[in-house]
């Protein structure tokens, strides 16, 4: 797939979780008993749950959950490889040591330790998706800045920036253009996405576990539904399908995650170097 | 640095959540047992060593804890030892990362001599986009559906405990970085001119590029080994795995702050030592790279000139 056609279906994609999680209600209303559990085409677009409320609602809120701890997390990973990349291209040994170092003990516990501690720090009214997200995005960095790093070694770091001022050009289009926008970009816009899905992941995931043990989630409150939901919802499909006819739930769960995926993934192919 | 770094990460971690309870706003009994869950806050801050200060309550739980004595469970099983909960995760939790590394570790191996053909990284990597908790849900169901009511006799945890290994080994691409990595970590020093001098003197290749690339190798075991132990949270709490993730996740949810401290203190030592091992490794194989004996002097010459990679094993050959 050429770039341009992958960055219109990966914004396409994204435009369509945007406008979701935009329209999503604060509360889903009483559904109506005698329409539950609808297939998608008895009840257009996606069916309903076992009271009768639409599946369309829980993608609305589970896309309102994850949108904004998403894009910041994105946003904090892709900074961090910005930095780290410019970092080598300063060429200042004993600066670029010392990171080397703190991230190298940032970087050595499991990450999901790391967040559920945090998730347990966390003042009740100050919980919710966006600090888990840009924790996880945070212990991500050092991976993104390794590699980001890496790239700008095989640039020629401080020689390649050497070679540029040579040619007259200013600080900013040195490092701004040429570094960044025309040989970092594939590695920044990579890590973000992969990060974004990590913590669109790690909300269902914390959701889940949460409803498993039939707890409140650490991710957002208990008048909102995440896309868990739907997966716990079809579960049920899974064990005992003859009474639980909510496959249709679970396909929906995972067809968001399925574009999530395909979302992140061709951002990152309409990102890479020509 | 890194030894160093290693010492101090069992010590860092209780540190930094005690500094991080006193740090936050309100009253760290209140924080750690809100009062709308617990009632008579000031008799458990007493009780938990609260009311005197960060030091205080860390250099208390560090104390006891270096003779074993986590303290008491306050909600996850009330009034249970800690280090009793500890003692029956640990193990299992152990068992289910050493088995995952079984397939891991063979799979890099085969990715590094070429066994497994390169199409095969696609196929993995695909597989390995699917995150750790779609493929426990599917597993979990699959164990509900033939073992009902007895899901949890010891037949069905054993089939548990291998379906735990095969999450965490295809999902979030675990066993697709391995192969991948490691594959492509050997590919690119193969490319070193040393290497191409061993074939022409007829040694083996193997054993002249593992001290190279022993240390790379040992840090993505490494971070391998992180990364399984942050998935394996989601995998032993979907899949009902009593092991040290679930402990973790139990003692979070119910805010069990005497579970957490010792649960996650448990994974800095795991940590702690991986790094130290990492640590050791680079040691050794610098000491092997400088002990290389002189008659590969001129090998290793030619190597440096073309400033390619540490030729100690090209010469010790």
């Amino acid at each position: 797939m050429n770039r341009w056609g992958a960055a219109a279906i990966s914004l396409l994609i994204l435009a369509v979780l945007v406008l979701a999680g935009m329209g999503a209600p604060d509360h889903i209303e009483a559904g109506d008993p005698s329409r539950a559990l609808l297939g998608p085409f008895s009840a257009p677009p996606f069916g309903t749950d076992e009271r009768g409320r639409p599946l369309g609602v829980y993608v609305m809120q589970g896309a309102s959950v994850i949108l904004l701890p998403a894009l910041a997390s994105g946003l904090v990973v892709g900074l961090a490889a910005v930095a780290g990349g410019l970092l080598r291209c300063v060429g200042s040994g004993r600066l670029d040591g010392a990171v080397q170092w703190a991230l190298e003990l940032l970087g050595s516990l499991p990450r999901m330790v790391v967040v559920l501690v945090v998730a347990l720090l966390l003042p009740s009214d100050a919980r919710g998706l966006l600090p888990l997200g840009v924790c996880w995005a945070l212990l991500s960095s050092p991976g993104a800045m390794d590699e980001a790093a890496a790239v700008a070694e095989r640039l020629g770091g401080a020689r390649f920036v050497e070679a540029l001022r040579a040619h007259g050009f200013s600080w900013a289009r040195i490092y701004l253009y040429h570094v960044v926008l025309l040989n970092l970009r594939p590695v920044v816009v990579r890590q973000a996405c992969e990060t974004m899905m990590q913590v669109c992941f790690l909300e269902i995931a914390l959701s889940y576990l949460a409803i498993q043990e039939e707890q409140s989630s650490f991710t957002h409150s208990d008048s909102v539904h995440s896309w868990a939901s739907l997966l716990q919802s079809g579960y049920r499909w899974l064990v005992i399908p003859e009474v639980m006819h909510t496959g249709h739930a679970l396909g929906l769960g995972l067809l968001l995650l399925g574009m999530i995926t395909l979302s992140m993934r061709l951002a990152s192919v309409a990102a890479r170097a020509r | 640095m890194r030894l160093f770094a290693a010492m101090l990460l069992p010590l860092a971690v209780p540190a930094i959540l005690t500094l991080l309870i006193w740090a936050l706003p309100g009253d760290p009994a209140e924080i750690i047992c809100p009062p709308e869950r617990c009632g008579g806050t000031a008799v458990l801050a007493a009780r938990w060593n609260l009311n005197a200060g960060p030091w205080h309550f860390y250099q208390g739980w560090l104390m006891a804890a270096l003779e074993g004595d986590f303290g008491r469970s306050w909600r996850v099983q009330q009034g249970e030892l800690v280090s009793t909960l500890l003692k029956e995760a640990i193990p299992t939790s152990g068992a289910l990362v050493g088995l995952t590394m079984i397939p891991i570790l063979l799979g890099a191996a085969a990715g590094a001599s070429g066994r497994l053909p390169e199409r095969v990284d696609a196929a993995l990597s695909s597989i390995g986009t699917i995150p750790a908790v779609i493929f426990s849900l599917f597993f979990s169901a699959i164990i509900e559906i033939n073992y009902g009511a007895a899901s949890f006799d010891a037949e069905a945890t054993r089939i548990r405990m291998l379906m735990g290994v095969a999450v965490l080994c295809l999902a979030d691409g675990a066993l697709a970085g391995a192969v991948s990595g490691v594959r492509a970590l050997f590919a690119a020093e193969r490319n070193q001119r040393y290497v191409g001098i061993a074939i022409l003197r007829g040694e083996p290749v193997l054993s002249n590029m593992l001290p190279n690339v022993a240390p790379a190798l040992i840090g993505q075991l490494r971070a391998r080994v992180l990364h399984l132990l942050s998935g394996m949270v989601v995998v032993e709490v979907v899949l009902r795995i009593n092991g040290i993730g679930d402990l973790l996740w139990l003692g979070t949810l119910l805010q069990d702050f005497g579970v957490v401290l010792a649960a996650a203190t448990a994974f800095a030592v795991f940590s702690a030592v991986l790094l130290g091992a990492q640590a050791l490794t680079e040691v050794a194989v610098a000491l092997h790279v400088r002990r290389a004996p002189a008659a590969g002097t001129l090998v290793r010459a030619a190597a440096g000139r073309s400033g390619q990679g540490a030729p100690g094993a090209a010469g010790s050959a």
